[in-house]
């Protein structure tokens, strides 16, 4: 290749990326599906179906993150981790379409192993062959250019970044500092070191994180959510049951999405806002298509 | 060659020790049934300084009082069957020459000491824990080989990842099994581990004196179970060295001073009788005097009067003379959740390093001058290095004399360790203008201890910013210390715990 034909790619690759997604013709009109049920494996599976099937997103063979948010030792109720029905559902989900090894993870912030224990999820994951769920190892946390407008530069888990298809599982909750966090939030599980410093620029930073590392699915938990006292909660108060999971390959679509079930506006949410000028996504509930079921 | 059976306990108890050592730890279980506290429980030196401090009983160290009884019939058996440190000093042993005794610890120098620490005990300073031999231990092992071998283990493995990258998880299994069943679960290196090990090393280095030099000479324990010894129904004959044989000299490992049988030494390991030529040596079921004047080749050492009352006045002396506590320290006396008084801890804590080892966050550390001097080895929260998880009631529960109360978990949140402070001349929205509230994020309270007040402002650049300014709720607040512990400020935290006053 000679050099005017690399800064030529380079230079249109380098446009094209800075681009907002929605001026790309079809891509316009992102896709939501929304179910709500008691059945959690259920509805799981019926909001992926109705985005296609698991297998529109992992191919045989594929190396697969699920990165639900098990960051609180706090038991499943709670509505501070994800529903560990709604995490074994994907898991299976991805296996049955092939997966050679599905990982499942979060960089915890209370202690690892009791988050991990009380969260539910490694004990509804156990004994499924493939699966891997283990701690966040400090040494794999592999510094990353980002670039971005917040962070140049920040170590992310060589998991995530390695992965061929990254399905982000949040769930739905408050949160004193952005309102509510979602799955734009829920990536500051891959990142390591002093990630509390990210809170003073958190809608830059957080764009900047999902700007590289891309959710394909984003699965949000809302079987039950946290209205107030979140991001961790503890009293069973602050915890509406609304039996609902949302998902999108539209991770700005997915959050502006699962704010109106708070009774917000997507406007209100700082992180989605940004996000959704940086060309992450849609944030308007109207320019999407919203399949709901209920069962 | 045929193992005694005092060996062979000796090893068992070792192994023992140490897989109790090992599961003292958090396993997916609030509760933890068995942990390496038992042999503080069963410690009469433990028992004795408990008893003297607090003046009173408590049925954790029932165990102990049972040990007690034992002694009393069948001798000093614990040195010789059990003791963990004994066993490592009879397995190094061999290994190191031999010089002549210390002669000054050949005096009365061990009863001197145990007395004194036992008249501090009964001033309200229990500092016995420090010269424990089990206590020793299980220091040396929590603040220096543990974190150790997890060290070198972990830089082995993370040394793999570089060479092998995600090869590694081909052998991942085995590094699992370590991990999960024997390494800890976190690398922390902790103050005074150096002092720790010096003591630990101080007593395998006696052996180049003479063997079992600690445990005939200065260990506390040894000394007070020789002396409930002496009541025993079994004594070893002859009380010396047969003149046509004189084998007892080399296999008995502490009881012989040149050729007569020191009765407070003799360790009941039977070593003597299993190997002795011409089966002289008895342990025949008789009653003595447990006390006999200095007469008739008996050199039971002297239980003097001098010697009692110059241990009333050291003791004395030393239980005040390092009670200096400097002011500016105070506040950051972060004891474990629940201890309610200083005064009450000093008297109960045996300082043997078991809630540093359980502890889930590594937020206990051995404190060398917080408490002044007779503090040393006691546990203290330093909130930067790790906090006090709330949902985990193990310190309280591996503590051997309840000196952490174990606490329902109800009751152990809402303990207070002390109480966070936000300093505005650091914390980013006072500060800088700048949002943050990771400290309002991790608070585990339900209600949150830490709330945020929201105001317009304007910036350093003149724009119009919203701030989330924290505050502390200061009665919900258990200074638990994860808003310290969780602050995205590099060095100090700008959120501190500072000790409220204790009852």
């Amino acid at each position: 290749m000679k050099r005017r034909d690399f800064l030529k790619l380079g230079v249109s690759a380098l446009v094209a990326s800075q681009l907002p997604r929605n001026l790309f013709g079809q891509a316009g009109q992102p896709l939501v599906s929304v179910c709500t049920g008691t059945d959690y494996a259920a509805v799981t599976r019926k909001v992926i179906t109705a985005l296609g099937g698991m297998r529109a997103f992992v191919k045989p063979g594929n190396t697969v993150v699920v990165k639900p948010n098990m960051g609180w030792d706090r038991k499943p109720e709670y509505a501070a981790n994800t529903h560990p029905l709604v995490v074994k559902t994907i898991v299976e989900e991805c296996l049955a379409s092939g997966a050679r090894k599905v990982k499942v993870f979060d960089n915890t912030c209370t202690d690892a192993r009791r988050s991990y224990e009380n969260c539910g999820i490694p004990a509804a994951l156990k004994g499924m062959k493939n699966v891997d769920v283990r701690f966040v190892e400090n040494d794999r946390f592999r510094k990353t250019a980002l670039n971005g407008r917040f962070l140049k530069d920040w170590p992310l888990y060589d998991d995530a970044l390695k992965a061929d298809v990254l399905i982000n599982v949040p769930i739905a909750k408050h949160h004193g500092l952005t309102g509510l966090t979602l799955g734009l939030k829920n990536m500051m599980g891959i990142m390591g070191d002093n990630r509390g410093y990210i809170h003073r620029g958190i809608e830059d930073a957080l764009s900047d994180v999902n700007s590289v590392v891309k959710s394909h699915l984003v699965v949000i938990d809302a079987t039950r959510i946290l209205t107030d006292h979140g991001p961790q909660g503890g009293d069973l108060k602050d915890v509406k049951v609304l039996n609902t999971v949302i998902a999108s390959r539209d991770i700005v679509a997915a959050d502006a999405y699962a704010t109106t079930l708070f009774g917000m506006k997507p406007q209100d949410i700082s992180t989605t806002v940004t996000a959704y000028k940086r060309g992450l996504g849609e944030m308007d509930v109207k320019k999407m298509r919203v399949l709901s079921f209920r069962f | 060659m045929r193992l005694p059976a005092s060996r062979i306990s000796q090893l068992l108890f070792l192994a023992l020790f140490l897989f109790l050592f090992i599961i003292t730890d958090y396993r997916g279980k609030d509760e933890i049934t068995v942990a390496v506290n038992s042999f503080f429980r069963a410690n009469p030196l433990v028992l004795a300084s408990y008893v003297l401090a607090v003046k009173g009983f408590t049925f954790l160290l029932l165990p102990a009082l049972l040990l007690t009884i034992f002694t009393v019939v069948l001798g000093r058996f614990f040195c010789g069957w059990i003791c963990p440190l004994g066993t490592l000093i009879d397995l190094v042993t061999q290994r190191i020459p031999k010089s002549t005794p210390i002669r000054f610890l050949k005096g009365s120098f061990k009863y001197y000491l145990l007395f004194t620490l036992l008249v501090t005990a009964l001033f309200s300073v229990n500092i016995s824990g420090i010269l424990d031999p089990i206590a020793i231990l299980i220091r040396a092992l929590t603040l220096v080989f543990y974190p150790l071998v997890g060290y070198v283990a972990r830089a082995g493995w993370s040394g793999l990842y570089q060479v092998a990258g995600e090869g590694r998880d081909n052998v991942a299994f085995l590094y699992d099994f370590l991990r999960y069943y024997i390494l800890p679960f976190r690398e922390t290196f902790y103050p005074l581990a150096f002092l720790s090990l010096a003591i630990f090393l101080f007593v395998l280095i006696l052996e180049r004196f003479e063997r079992r030099n600690w445990c005939r000479n200065i260990c506390p324990l040894g000394t007070l179970l020789g002396l409930l010894g002496r009541f025993s129904l079994f004594r070893r004959l002859p009380t010396t060295i047969c003149k046509d044989c004189g084998d007892c000299r080399s296999h008995c490992p502490s009881a012989f001073d040149e050729e007569i049988l020191q009765a407070d030494n003799c360790i009941r390991c039977m070593q003597c009788r299993t190997r002795c030529r011409f089966a002289r040596v008895q342990f025949p079921l008789r009653w003595k005097r447990p006390f006999l004047s200095a007469t008739g080749g008996q050199r039971q050492p002297v239980m003097s009067k001098r010697m009692f009352l110059a241990s009333v006045a050291s003791g004395f002396f030393l239980s005040r003379a390092f009670s200096f506590r400097h002011p500016e320290k105070d506040h950051r006396l972060l004891r474990p959740p629940g201890v309610r008084s200083e005064d009450d801890f000093l008297k109960k804590c045996v300082r043997c390093g078991e809630c540093m080892k359980v502890c889930l966050r590594s937020a206990l550390y051995p404190d060398l001058t917080r408490a002044g001097v007779t503090g040393l080895f006691m546990p203290v929260i330093i909130p930067r290095l790790g906090y006090c998880e709330y949902n985990c009631t193990l310190c309280g529960q591996v503590c051997p004399t309840g000196a952490i109360p174990r606490l329902p978990l109800e009751q152990k949140r809402k303990s207070v360790i002390g109480t966070a402070v936000i300093d505005k001349n650091t914390c980013l929205p006072y500060a800088k203008k700048l949002n943050c509230l990771v400290c309002e994020e991790h608070c585990p309270i339900p209600e949150k201890a830490i709330r945020f007040e929201t105001m317009d402002d304007i910036d350093r650049q003149g724009r119009k910013v919203t701030l989330k300014r924290p505050y502390i709720v200061d009665n919900l607040c258990n200074g638990c210390g994860i808003c310290e512990n969780k602050c995205p400020l590099e060095g100090r935290s700008a959120v501190e715990v500072f000790a409220g006053k204790k009852g």
